[in-house]
């Protein structure tokens, strides 16, 4: 609905005689129209850009130093990320290093257990050559000492049983062995 | 040196000993004694004892010898002690016999035996060495009855061991090795 088509109604049933205008005069609407017309350019023309170029600087400034954080932010990211892939390296480092003092604890207990069997297997070697030589030499001085046994008892039977008859026969048996090498 | 030393005196001995004609029965003798000697430790230490008075030594060899051996063997001994060798009388002795051999175109083979020989046994085995050495042989035999048995004989640096001692220790060298 057109307000200013009610205007004059609402005057008339709520004034009676005395009506009470709302609407401005045509001259003074003409007149606002102008001014409002030369404010708008005036402020079109002056204020609108310097507030543009204010906020573009603004604008600019804030897109700086969104740019300056996400600098900021992906720098932080990379120191972060270096930081992690050192971290890794450090654990991978350690954990080599474990691993390599572990073999190389398990090579040297390997190494220490053979050289003990070996040490262990030729002092039982020795053990044994020892003991067998000392078995050969207990063999050796009883088999020495039955044979002097022997030979002293096989002596004292023949030297009293030899008779002169048979020292005679000896005599003779060497002398006929002789004769026979010639 | 000691060796030639002991021929040395050896030759002088046989000189005198051949010119009195008695070369066999000396060295026979001589032989004999030089053997006593050799296996009587204490006899031998007395005969060559430099601290006993050489008059108690040759007491000691008339003692021993006295009516038993020839007059020429008692000196040859007492010559020998005197002369302060009494240590080397053995080898003395064996020297004496070589030469004596030597001097008969003879080699000299010592002969032990448990028992005496009898002739016919001593002809039989220089018979039988002078064939296997090839040489004319003296023997002088030595009643060893350390050998208990057979014949040992020595002829230079050979020696034929037959002895029943031998094969013992043989024995017992079988024994001991097996």
């Amino acid at each position: 609905m057109n307000m200013w088509a009610l205007m004059p109604v609402l005057a008339t049933e709520e004034g009676g005689e005395e009506s009470l205008s709302l609407l401005p005069e045509i001259p003074e609407l003409v007149w606002g129209i102008i001014f409002f017309a030369l404010l708008f350019a005036f402020l079109w023309k002056f204020a609108l850009p310097r507030l543009g170029s204010t906020l573009d600087e603004r604008a600019a400034r804030i897109q700086g130093r969104l740019e300056e954080a996400e600098s900021v932010r992906s720098e932080a990211e990379e120191l972060r990320s270096q930081y992690q892939q050192r971290l890794s390296e450090a654990r991978e480092e350690a954990r080599s290093i474990v691993d390599e003092a572990r073999q190389t604890g398990e090579r040297r207990r390997e190494e220490l257990v053979r050289d003990a069997e070996e040490e262990a297997q030729q002092i039982r070697s020795q053990a044994r050559e020892d003991a067998e030589a000392e078995r050969g030499r207990v063999v050796q001085e009883l088999r020495g000492q039955l044979a002097a046994l022997s030979v002293e008892l096989a002596s004292k039977i023949v030297q009293k049983e030899l008779d002169e008859e048979q020292h005679r026969d000896l005599v003779d048996l060497y002398i006929n062995e002789l004769s026979g090498l010639n | 040196m000691a060796e030639t030393l002991d021929r040395t005196y050896a030759e002088g001995l046989l000189t005198v000993v051949e010119a009195e004609g008695v070369l066999e029965r000396v060295e026979d003798e001589l032989y004999q004694v030089a053997r006593l000697v050799e296996g009587n430790t204490e006899l031998r230490e007395q005969l060559s004892d430099a601290s006993v008075p050489v008059e108690q030594r040759l007491g000691v060899i008339e003692e021993l010898l006295g009516d038993q051996a020839h007059q020429q063997t008692v000196a040859a001994v007492s010559y020998i002690v005197q002369a302060g060798r009494g240590r080397q009388l053995a080898a003395v002795a064996d020297a004496f016999a070589e030469l004596a051999a030597e001097r008969r175109s003879r080699a000299l083979a010592e002969v032990r035996t448990a028992v005496e020989l009898s002739e016919e046994q001593r002809e039989r085995l220089a018979r039988a060495l002078g064939e296997a050495t090839g040489q004319q042989i003296d023997l002088k035999v030595v009643v060893d009855p350390a050998i208990m048995g057979g014949v040992v004989a020595t002829v230079g640096e050979t020696v034929i061991d037959g002895s029943v001692a031998r094969r013992l220790e043989d024995v017992r060298a079988r024994l001991t090795s097996s």
